[in-house]
């Protein structure tokens, strides 16, 4: 398939605790990316003709196009989905290159949480027909129906504390090199255990950092890509969408008991692997949304990484570190570098297949890379390394 | 000493309703827990709305939740604040239907998934939150 989708371009602001990044617009921040990623690709930034987004209120085609002087665009769609279509914008850009709808698509992820924090995300929202249940019973964000989940989870598998404590743990030390990351200092599981508790069985480190930022991804042909500076990253699969059983997620909270204590993600899953003709032991470096410890567990099991139940032993064990059978975010991922719904995710595995990543795994040819466990649509993609 | 639950004070919430929804708000302002069922097929949905997902009908008729249990919960915990505990109470004589709702009132300790729940009220409005106690 000489139209194979790659990403030839990658570019990201600094990350900024949240409201740092003022007085920078959210419009300039995103601005700095494009042109930061057309430079690391070394295509003039006018090359762009397509732009693919998720629908968080933040990417506007029309708006892009005016600021940084694109002479047209043949492509523009954004996923309808918050975290949840962070990875699925590189599905949209492969459709576009692939269909020859466009030839080079910008994708785009950012977020400025001094003017909308998501963690209060319901408290933010009116009260509607559908969702007044919620705010009547005290559930005020994402982290308090997580917990939901959460606490379904250790009931019914025995996960321990422990277990999610090591998560955090495992991603503050990968973070400990880096210096893009926010939170760097080593933390015990002592210190974990120890943190207060916000929506028992969560914690403040269970919750992910809010930051500002803004990355970018330039996506053109495999053919093309080869002419290119860097070593292309192609897009091996790539996939958005969900099953009924999941739904609203969160929003809805009457998935299916097999699917509640879930991130609705094994769906996903299936499709990705078909389409890229592997296995999850084909996969060398896991970039997993982690906006709350105990999902990345979930989504160990949902992608096939350990059996429905033993995410808990699984992670114990130390698999999921630098060097362990899969290792999980070796950028430090939301929980300690950044939060950038999703994006940091996406750079992190080009970077680990370009062979230039901080914490480097040794050889890595595949990386998976997952959106939020959220309200369909979910998505998801695995890269595979050009050499 | 243990820890109570806490009941929040929703006098004043506004409870949006729509053609859909209104029969539940009507029946819990007369102190009765109502959950939508499908005229034609049987089966429960939630939350209420305008088809039945298994077989697209509008028909619907409103059914006693039954016995109540948790299915989940988490006990939210603000500075200086008495914790608050909203939980899935799952009702399996309405298809298993989970309704979002708060423990109130209740001892931590005794809050534990499959516990059986008794029926209670906020006032809120001119209707009722229905609220739950052990
Ligand atoms: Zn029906």
């Amino acid at each position: 398939m000489n139209q194979e989708p790659a990403i030839v371009g990658i570019g990201a602001t600094p990350y900024y605790f949240r409201g740092e990044s003022l007085p920078q617009t959210k419009h300039e921040l995103i601005g700095k990316a494009v042109i930061a990623a057309a430079d690391d690709a070394g295509l003039p930034i006018t090359a762009i003709d397509g732009i693919a987004g998720y629908a968080s209120g933040v990417i506007e085609p029309g708006q892009l196009t005016e600021m940084l002087g694109l002479p047209e665009l043949n492509f523009a769609a954004l996923i309808a989905a918050q975290g949840g279509g962070s990875a699925g914008v590189l599905d949209l850009a492969a459709l576009a290159i692939q269909t020859g709808r466009a030839h080079t698509v910008l994708c785009l992820g950012a977020c400025q949480q001094s003017t909308n924090r998501y963690g209060v995300t319901f408290a933010n929202m009116a009260a509607t027909p559908d969702n007044v249940w919620a705010s009547a019973a005290g559930l005020q964000g994402p982290g308090q129906t997580m917990a939901l989940l959460t606490r379904r989870h250790m009931h019914l598998y025995g996960t321990r504390r422990e277990a999610f404590g090591e998560i955090v743990i495992a991603s503050r030390q990968a973070a400990s090199t880096r210096p893009t990351a926010i939170r760097r200092k080593p933390l015990s599981m002592d210190e974990y255990l120890a943190a207060p508790m916000l929506s028992d069985p969560l914690c403040r480190l269970d919750f992910c950092l809010e930051t500002d930022g803004a990355l970018a991804f330039i996506v053109t042909s495999a053919e093309r890509a080869r002419d290119l500076r860097q070593k292309p990253v192609h897009i091996a699969a790539s996939a958005h969408g969900g099953a009924r059983n999941w739904g609203r997620a969160f929003f809805w909270l009457n998935m299916p008991d097999e699917d509640f204590a879930s991130t609705g993600s094994a769906h996903t899953a299936r499709r990705l692997y078909a389409q890229a003709g592997i296995t999850p032991q084909d996969i060398d470096v896991a970039l997993l949304y982690d906006h709350f410890s105990p999902l990345v567990l979930m989504q160990l099991e949902d992608y096939g990484f350990c059996p429905r139940g033993e995410g808990g032993p699984f992670v114990e064990s130390g698999a999921i570190r630098l060097g362990g059978s899969i290792p999980v975010n070796p950028h430090g991922g939301h929980l300690s570098e950044a939060y950038v719904i999703g994006m940091t995710h996406i750079r992190e595995a080009v970077e680990q297949l370009r062979g230039t990543a901080i914490n480097q795994i040794p050889n890595a040819k595949y990386a998976l890379v997952s959106g939020g466990p959220a309200p369909i649509p979910l998505s998801g993609a695995i890269l595979r390394s050009a050499a | 000493m243990t820890e109570i639950s806490a009941r929040r004070d929703l006098s004043t919430l506004e409870i949006p309703t729509d053609a859909w929804t209104k029969p539940f708000w009507d029946a819990t302002a007369e102190g009765r827990l109502l959950l939508p069922q499908c005229g034609a097929c049987h089966t429960f949905r939630w939350p209420p709305g305008p088809f039945c997902p298994a077989c697209r009908s509008q028909h619907t008729q409103w059914q006693p939740a039954g016995q109540g249990l948790i299915y989940s919960f988490t006990i939210i915990r603000a500075k200086d604040q008495p914790p608050t505990v909203p939980a899935l109470i799952e009702f399996p004589e309405a298809g298993n239907i989970r309704l979002i709702a708060a423990i109130v009132d209740t001892s931590l300790d005794a809050i534990v998934i499959g516990a059986k729940v008794k029926q209670n009220w906020a006032k809120a409005g001119d209707t009722n939150v229905p609220v739950f106690t052990i």
